[in-house]
C-alpha cells in the first residue's frame, strides 16, 4: 500500500509517504528558531513534495493522519489539513494514535521493553501511553502530572523503555520510577513519518468527519474566561 | 460560469458559500452559539474544536446545495484574519488543502474586507462610494469604502466591540447569549429615557468606546440590586440598547457630515438590531442619503461575503500559498487607501 503520513501532535512537522512499507520520502520540521511550530507554514508543502516524490496524487492509497495526543492548534492544523485533501481527492482516510506512532519507534531498537511513549501536555502535564513491544496497547492513552505518571511506571513488572519530548521533560521523574530515558539527541524521542504509515496502513479508515484530535482534555472555558480577553472576529 | 468556493471560520460561527460573480449560490452557516451560551461568550477553543468538527460536513454541503463540484470552483477563497488564530488556521488549513489537491488557486481575504463586500451581493449590489459601520462581537468600525478592492478605517473601537457591549449588558441584567437580541427583546416594553447612561461623545473623532458604558451599568445593577434590576429590567435594557445606538448613530452622522457620502451600509451582527437600523434609516431619509441593509443572512459572518470580498482580492496561484499562515490581529488598516 502506497500511504501518506502526517503528524502535527508535536512541536515537530512531521511528512511521509512508504510505499510496501519501504520509506519514498520523510520530512520532519523542526519549530522556528522561536521554538514556535511551523505547522502552518511547511506542512501542505512538504505534503505536496512527498506526494510529487511518490508519482502524484493518483497514486497515494490511504493518508494516515496523527491524531494526537498533543497540542491543540497543531493537530488542528494537521488533520483539517489531511481531512480536506482526502475529501477533495476522495482519497481513504486514518486516524493514528501519535503515542502509537511514538511507541512504533521506541520498539524498532528491539530492547524488548515495553514502549512509554510521552508527549508534552503544558502546564506541567504528559500524555502517554504504554505498549508492549510487539505494538499491543497495554494502556489507553491519558493525561497526568509526572508525579502520578511515574507511580504507574514504578508499579510495572518490567522497566520501560521512555521516549517523546514529554519523556525528556519529566525524565528525572522517569528514570527514579524506573524507567529508561534515552539521551536527548536519540531520534527516538521524535515523531517519523514512517511509523505514523506503518500504524496506519493496520489501522481502520474512517470519513473524514470522523477524524477528530484525541484531546484528552476539556476546553478551558473557566480559565479564559477568568481573563476575560477581548474575542477579535464575530 | 466562474464560481468560487469560499470559507469562513473566523469566530464562533462555521461558513462555506459557493458565489458566482454577485449572485449566491449557496451560503452555509453552522452556528455555535448554543455552545457558547453557557460561558456568555465565545471561547476560543470550543470555538475551534466545533469548527473542526464541522467544516468538511459545511463545504459539503455548500458544494451540494450549489449543484457544485470542488473540481468546478475557480478558486477558494479563504479568511486568512483577523479572528481567533485556532478558529481561523481550521478554515485556512482546509482551504489550502482542498484548493492543493485541485491545483487551484487559493484567495487569502480580510474579514473585514468580508464585511463590506457583503454589500456587493444581489439583489441590489451597492456600488462605491459608501460609508460602511461594521459592529459585531468582534469588532466596531466605520470603513470608508471608495473602490471594491479596499477600504479605509475611518473609526473603530478603542477598548470593546458593540457586539461585545451588548454580550456583556446581557449578563450584567441576567439575559441570554447573544446579547444584542436578549436585549432588543428585553428593551421592547422599556423606557429607553429611563435611566441614564454615558454616550461617550467625548471620544476624538469617529472612533468608538464602549467599556464606560459597561461599567456604568455595572454600578446601577449593584446599587439597584437583584429585585429592583429584575424588576427594571425592560428600562434598563431600553436605555442601555438606546446607549449603544446613539453612539454608533452619532459617529455615523459625524462620518457623513465630514466626507460626503452618498448612501450608508450596515453590516455585522448588531446590524439586525431593529433600533439601529431604524434610527440610521432615520438619519439616511433626514440628510437625503441612500441606506443599504443587506438581509440579516449577509450581516452576521457568512462565507458568502468573503466570495464576494474574493473578486476583489488577488488570487494566489499554486503552490505559492502553501506557506500561508493566518493573522489573528487587525492588519485592515494597511489596506486603507
Ligand atoms: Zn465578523
Amino acid at each position: 500500500m502506497v500511504l501518506l503520513g502526517v503528524d502535527s501532535a508535536t512541536a515537530d512537522a512531521v511528512v511521509g509517504v512508504t510505499a510496501g512499507g519501504e520509506v519514498v520520502r520523510e520530512a520532519r520540521v523542526d519549530p522556528g528558531p522561536d521554538g514556535r511550530p511551523r505547522h502552518s507554514q511547511v506542512l501542505l508543502g512538504e505534503i505536496e513534495r512527498s506526494v510529487e516524490q511518490a508519482g502524484g496524487w493518483a497514486r497515494i492509497e490511504r493518508i494516515a493522519v496523527g491524531v494526537g495526543p498533543g497540542s491543540f492548534t497543531g493537530l488542528r492544523i494537521g488533520i483539517s489539513t489531511a481531512r480536506a485533501l482526502a475529501q477533495a481527492r476522495e482519497i481513504p482516510i486514518a486516524p493514528v494514535g501519535s503515542l502509537a506512532a511514538l511507541a512504533r519507534g521506541i520498539s524498532g531498537g528491539g530492547s524488548g521493553q515495553p514502549a512509554l511513549p510521552v508527549i508534552d501536555a503544558r502546564r506541567g502535564e504528559a500524555f502517554a501511553a504504554l505498549f508492549q513491544s510487539d505494538g499491543v496497547e497495554l494502556w489507553a492513552p491519558f493525561v497526568a502530572p509526572p508525579g502520578e505518571l511515574a507511580g504507574r511506571v514504578e508499579r510495572l513488572d518490567a522497566p520501560p523503555l521512555a521516549a517523546g519530548d514529554g519523556a525528556l521533560r519529566f525524565a528525572a521523574e522517569l528514570v527514579a520510577a524506573g524507567a529508561t530515558v534515552p539521551p536527548p539527541e536519540d531520534p527516538i524521542h521524535r515523531v517519523a513519518a514512517r511509523h505514523v504509515c506503518a500504524v496506519g496502513e493496520a489501522a481502520t479508515e474512517a470519513t473524514p468527519d470522523q477524524i477528530q484530535p484525541l484531546y484528552l482534555r476539556p476546553p478551558d472555558a473557566k480559565r479564559w474566561l477568568q481573563r476575560n480577553r477581548r474575542v477579535p472576529g464575530g | 460560469m466562474s464560481p468560487l468556493l469560499a470559507l469562513e471560520t473566523s469566530c464562533d460561527d462555521t461558513c462555506a458559500a459557493v458565489v458566482d460573480g454577485p449572485r449566491i449560490l449557496s451560503n452555509v452557516v453552522s452556528s455555535q452559539a448554543e455552545f457558547h451560551e453557557r460561558y456568555g461568550g465565545v471561547v476560543p477553543e470550543v470555538a475551534s474544536r466545533h469548527h473542526l468538527e464541522l467544516v468538511n460536513a459545511v463545504v459539503a454541503a455548500a458544494l451540494d446545495e450549489a449543484g457544485a463540484t470542488l473540481a468546478d470552483a475557480d478558486a477558494i477563497a479563504v479568511t486568512q484574519g483577523p479572528g481567533l488564530i485556532g478558529a481561523l488556521l481550521v478554515g485556512l488549513s482546509s482551504a489550502k488543502g482542498m484548493a492543493a489537491a485541485h491545483r487551484k488557486p487559493l484567495i487569502p481575504v480580510d474579514h473585514l474586507h468580508g464585511h463590506v463586500a457583503a454589500n456587493f451581493l444581489e439583489p441590489d449590489p451597492l456600488e462605491p462610494p459608501f460609508l460602511c459601520l461594521i459592529a459585531s462581537g468582534g469588532h466596531t468600525l466605520l470603513a470608508g469604502v471608495r473602490e471594491q478592492r479596499s477600504f479605509e478605517i475611518l473609526g473603530s473601537t478603542v477598548d470593546d466591540a458593540a457586539g461585545e457591549a451588548f454580550d456583556k449588558g446581557a449578563r450584567l441584567l441576567g439575559l441570554g447569549y447573544p446579547g444584542g437580541p436578549a436585549i432588543q427583546r428585553a428593551a421592547e416594553d422599556g423606557d429607553p429615557k429611563a435611566f441614564d447612561f454615558p454616550v461617550a461623545m467625548s471620544e476624538r473623532g469617529l472612533d468608538f468606546s464602549f467599556s464606560g458604558l459597561k461599567t456604568s451599568l455595572v454600578y446601577r445593577v449593584r446599587d439597584l440590586g437583584p429585585e429592583d434590576t429584575e424588576a427594571q429590567r425592560a428600562d434598563l435594557s431600553a436605555s442601555f440598547q438606546r446607549a449603544i445606538t446613539d453612539q454608533l448613530v452619532t459617529k455615523l452622522r459625524r462620518a457623513v457630515r465630514a466626507g460626503e457620502w452618498p448612501a450608508i451600509a450596515l453590516g455585522g451582527g448588531v446590524a439586525a438590531n431593529a433600533e439601529l437600523r431604524d434610527r440610521t434609516r432615520g438619519l439616511c431619509d433626514e440628510i437625503g442619503l441612500r441606506l443599504k441593509l443587506v438581509p440579516i443572512s449577509l450581516c452576521t459572518d457568512n462565507a458568502a461575503m468573503i466570495g464576494s470580498a474574493a473578486r476583489f482580492t488577488d488570487p494566489i496561484a499554486y503552490p505559492d500559498y502553501l506557506g500561508f499562515d493566518a493573522f489573528a490581529t487587525d492588519r485592515s488598516s494597511v489596506r486603507a487607501a
